[in-house]
């Protein structure tokens, strides 16, 4: 009762049967697609995951040593400091510089900025979906604990947070003083990249 | 079968035929459209960001193929390819006063938007009253504003991706033309206008348009001055003699490496208001057309570009200058006047006192080049003039300096020649510090000695950014001492030269080439030697005008009065008095019969903010004071000052909020004539330790074409792009498996019912 409804079903029934291998191909082709893109974007932070396993044990190597040690052969970067925050129990390994393929490891330290422990502003960046999704948990009165790889550890207290464009951040790495910055995308939930950042500032404690 | 689908059409529980297709449709629409949305979503976010990185001005090293003029960014190891100007400079001169404007085009050669800031010159006397942003085909008309309001609304637009412009002034003869939001590959053409009064001396007038900043040599905070606290306890702070150093340091290109920039254009209209004699252009070659006897056009030949300042000079017909000019312009309810007076030269029978002359010569690196060579030809004149029984000392300047003597000492033969060989044995190099040799100067031992008259002859290109320290010193310390600038080169900083020379009672001599030397100083030698033209007086017998200078100046041998007033009414005289050497000399004109002037209203204020800049540095008012008399004459007459900055904002925005804007400075060539490795040379070593001011440095690229390289300035340290699309590849991937899971349930459903 089902094969031809209307004296346009016919004409219907015949396109249909044109059009179910081309439906299914499509079907496998969505389904690939999809599969591949979903694949990316777990491995995109199976990456952030696993890198930064490999970076603490090449850290932890690098302090003891005193040499740069690279977590794997082709890498184009080094450990450089751990960030600690105690209060909510997160620790990171951050990088030698910020580009792209750096962050994709790790928080990177900025080119420029002071080294952390020393005069000026040290500025570390990362990821607001990966290595610094944490940033928004971090508050006020915080403290931060960086490691440098000469094993001298600094400890900073946050003095404020704030959102600022990406050319506009008004960091000083000459200011007076031992400051960090952590910098990261904003706002945090936003799947589209920006140009605002979300800046957490630190001073210091002597 | 037909009936059947007709009953089920028919029956009311059924839904209609329509509708079902409607459903389906919608529900096939849902299912492939929606991830399909998504996917654009995505690939667009991609493409964006990408175009984002390419659009980025900013490129690397390995992305420049060819020569191009690349500024080093404040990303590390990214440059950004420099905006370029073009500059036409059209003058109308008639009678006293030129008016020019100036057309600055900005072409943006990158790829992504920037903000352009531009640093030029201008004559030191110019009043600025008018600015004008072309974009596309609307025409925006800048305002004059409070400096910080200025930059406030400038800064605004600039965020809101809107075009502007801000022109301000950093020195009086130096000003910045900053230009947001050039975008890529675009023209913005920017219109300054000015008036500036015409220089007469002896019978030569003359016009000046500066078309190039020199690099400046900016004296290290370590000379500080220090500011103890009001409050007695004894703690101050200390000030950096150069506060805007950056503003002034922009960056300079190596003549040996680059094409000149900044190409440059120049039409004068001069309309004498006397039939002309000799015109001539000392530094350009130029086309010359004669429109009547008293009018000729005279403009730029060749190519040319903003390296050397363009001097005009143009001599009467008969070959006297007229003695007398008065002009009168009516703006408002406001009549103004300018008055031109020559004092007669009369040869004095009486004896010369002699004189105690101290020479003071620059060796700095900035001299070297063409400029030493004059520098040496006219003080070695200068030392050839001297008479037996005159005494005199040359003292030599760098970053260190010389006395040649300890003190003043008979002009004998054997001194001057001493004197002669020393100077001819000078080299240039090094900084130039030239408070301390000023300050040597200046120091008078003798300061009650009548039988001497005490002169200071100060050659020098004045390319220095600490002008108010040596103009304060100059006030402070002048006593019985005159002193008498010489300006040297293609392009010296006439500011510092008019300004000193006005402080310290004397003149300002400018010498652009070698072949003016002889002439310049023979001048220079016959003012020196003449008597001078003192307690002048000027008053106008209608009452209630306003005078400037207020503080007139002593007169030399050929050198006019010019004053400039704001009269109650166009009636009465205007009566001049004064002494020429012993004997009264006195003048009267007629207000009424004056000749219509253009700009003279606001060459008046012009003269005004500079009486008070120059009664400020005196002492004689606060700075305080000073600056709300400059503030109010500036707003009330249109004026771009120390205080007030022009400012053009286009209401519609042009840059996407999403793309970046980078700020870089318009390089500039070297002064024609000067030594780059002299100049740079010197100063890249001594700054790299002393401040992270610009270095010029140089990236070695392909051979033949290298770009220049320089520190664009960097305040603020940009931050890297802190976002995986993780998350949106995730979220694009699950909807494109939903949508086929969806397909797959939807076809087995129709087949089942197949």
């Amino acid at each position: 009762m089902s094969t031809i409804r209307t004296r346009y079903g016919v004409s219907e029934w015949k396109g249909r049967a044109v059009l179910r291998p081309a439906l299914r191909a499509g079907m496998i082709v969505m389904a690939l697609v999809g599969l591949v893109l979903v694949s990316q974007g777990l491995w995109i932070h199976a990456k952030a995951m696993v890198a930064q396993v490999l970076l603490d044990r090449a850290f932890t190597r690098s302090v003891a040593t005193g040499q740069p040690v690279k977590p794997w052969s082709w890498a184009d970067t080094w450990p450089v400091a751990r960030l600690e925050f105690p209060r909510i129990g997160e620790t990171s390994i951050a990088l030698h510089g910020a580009s792209g393929q750096a962050l994709a490891f790790g928080p990177g330290h900025v080119d420029r900025s002071a080294e952390a422990g020393d005069n000026g502003t040290a500025v570390y960046a990362a990821h607001r979906d990966t290595h610094f999704a944490f940033l928004k948990h971090v508050q006020v009165g915080d403290a931060v604990r960086i490691t440098r790889r000469d094993g001298k550890v600094f400890t900073y207290q946050v003095t404020e947070t704030s959102v600022v464009r990406w050319d506009q951040s008004g960091i000083d790495t000459n200011a007076a003083g031992k400051n960090l910055v952590l910098a990261t995308c904003w706002p945090f939930d936003a799947a589209t990249s920006g140009p605002m950042r979300y800046l957490v500032k630190a001073r210091m404690l002597e | 079968m037909k009936t059947a689908t007709f009953h089920t059409q028919q029956s009311p529980r059924a839904m209609p035929h329509w509708l079902r297709r409607t459903c389906h449709a919608l529900w096939l629409i849902n299912v492939v459209g929606l991830p399909f949305i998504a996917l654009a979503v995505f690939f667009f976010s991609l493409a964006t960001a990408h175009a984002e990185t390419a659009r980025s001005p900013l490129v690397t090293l390995d992305d420049v193929k060819s020569g191009t003029l690349l500024l080093k960014s404040s990303e590390a190891g990214r440059y950004i390819e420099a905006p370029r100007v073009a500059t036409d400079v059209d003058i109308v001169v008639s009678g006293p006063t030129a008016r020019a404007r100036i057309t600055q085009i900005f072409t943006n050669p990158s790829n992504g938007w920037v903000e352009a800031v531009y640093a030029y010159p201008l004559p030191e006397d110019s009043a600025v009253h008018a600015l004008k942003m072309v974009v596309g085909k609307r025409v925006i008309i800048g305002d004059i504003k409070e400096k910080k309001e200025a930059k406030t609304i400038y800064e605004t637009a600039k965020a809101a991706g809107q075009k502007a412009s801000l022109v301000e002034q950093q020195r009086p003869n130096l000003f910045t033309n900053s230009v947001a939001n050039i975008g890529p590959h675009e023209q913005v053409v920017v219109q300054i206008d000015y008036q500036e009064p015409v220089r007469l001396s002896g019978d030569e007038f003359s016009l000046r348009v500066p078309l190039v900043v020199a690099p400046r040599y900016n004296p290290a905070p370590i000379t500080q001055t220090a500011d103890l606290a009001a409050d007695g306890s004894g703690w101050g702070t200390t000030a950096d003699p150069v506060p805007d150093r950056s503003k002034i340091t922009p960056p300079v290109l190596d003549p040996r490496i680059n094409a000149p920039v900044n190409p440059v254009s120049i039409k004068v209209r001069l309309q004498a208001g006397f039939a002309l004699g000799e015109v001539k252009s000392h530094h350009h070659s130029v086309n010359t057309e004669t429109v009547d006897a008293q009018t000729q056009v005279i403009s730029l030949a060749g190519d040319n570009h903003a390296d050397r300042d363009f001097e005009l000079t143009w001599k009467p017909q008969n070959a006297k200058a007229p003695a007398v000019g008065l002009f009168r312009e009516t703006v408002g309810k406001h009549d103004y006047a300018l008055a031109y007076v020559t004092p007669p030269v009369i040869e004095q029978k009486q004896e010369q006192r002699p004189r105690e002359i101290v020479f003071v010569i620059d060796n700095s690196g900035s001299m070297g080049g063409t400029s030493m060579n004059q520098a040496k030809a006219s003080l070695d004149y200068a030392l050839s003039r001297l008479k037996p029984a005159d005494r005199f000392n040359v003292i030599r300047f760098d970053d260190t300096m010389t006395s040649l003597f300890q003190d003043t000492v008979s002009a004998d033969r054997e001194n001057v020649s001493t004197a002669r060989e020393f100077v001819g044995a000078l080299e240039a190099s090094g900084g130039t510090e030239m408070l301390a040799p000023l300050e040597a100067a200046l120091n008078d031992r003798r300061p009650n000695d009548q039988s001497f008259v005490r002169q200071i002859v100060f050659l020098t290109d004045g390319a220095i950014g600490n002008e108010q320290q040596l103009l304060d010193t100059i006030a402070a310390k002048l006593g019985r001492s005159r002193v008498f600038m010489v300006g040297i080169g293609s392009a010296p900083n006439n500011y510092l030269m008019n300004r000193a020379a006005e402080l310290g009672r004397g003149t300002f001599t400018s010498i652009g080439s070698t072949d003016q030397v002889d002439e310049r100083m023979r001048n220079l030698f016959a003012k020196l030697e003449s008597p001078i033209i003192t307690n002048l007086s000027a008053t106008f017998s209608s009452g209630n005008a306003d005078v400037t200078p207020a503080i007139l100046p002593d007169l030399y041998r050929g050198e006019p009065l010019v004053i400039a007033a704001k009269l109650g009414s166009l009636s009465g005289t205007l009566t001049i008095k004064g002494m020429i050497g012993k004997q009264p000399w006195e003048v009267t004109l007629p207000v009424a019969k004056a000749a219509e002037g253009e700009g003279l209203s606001k060459l008046w204020a012009r003269r005004k903010i500079s009486d008070a800049e120059v009664e400020s540095t005196l002492g004689k008012i606060s700075r305080d004071e000073a600056d709300r008399r400059i503030l109010k004459l500036a707003l009330e007459n249109s004026l771009v000052s120390r205080l007030t900055s022009l400012v053009a904002v286009d209401t519609n925005p042009s840059r996407p909020q999403d793309k970046p804007l980078t700020r870089a400075d318009v390089p500039l060539n070297l002064p024609a004539g000067w030594d780059f490795d002299k100049v740079f040379g010197e100063q890249a070593t001594r700054k790299a330790s002393l401040d992270n001011g610009p270095d010029v440095q140089f990236a070695k690229l392909a051979a033949g074409k290298k770009p220049a390289v320089q520190q664009a300035p960097a305040d603020q340290l940009p931050l890297p792009q802190t976002a995986t699309d993780a998350e949106l590849r995730m979220i694009a991937g699950l909807l494109l498996l939903f949508a086929s899971a969806g397909l797959f349930f939807f076809s087995r459903k129709t087949m089942g019912k197949a």
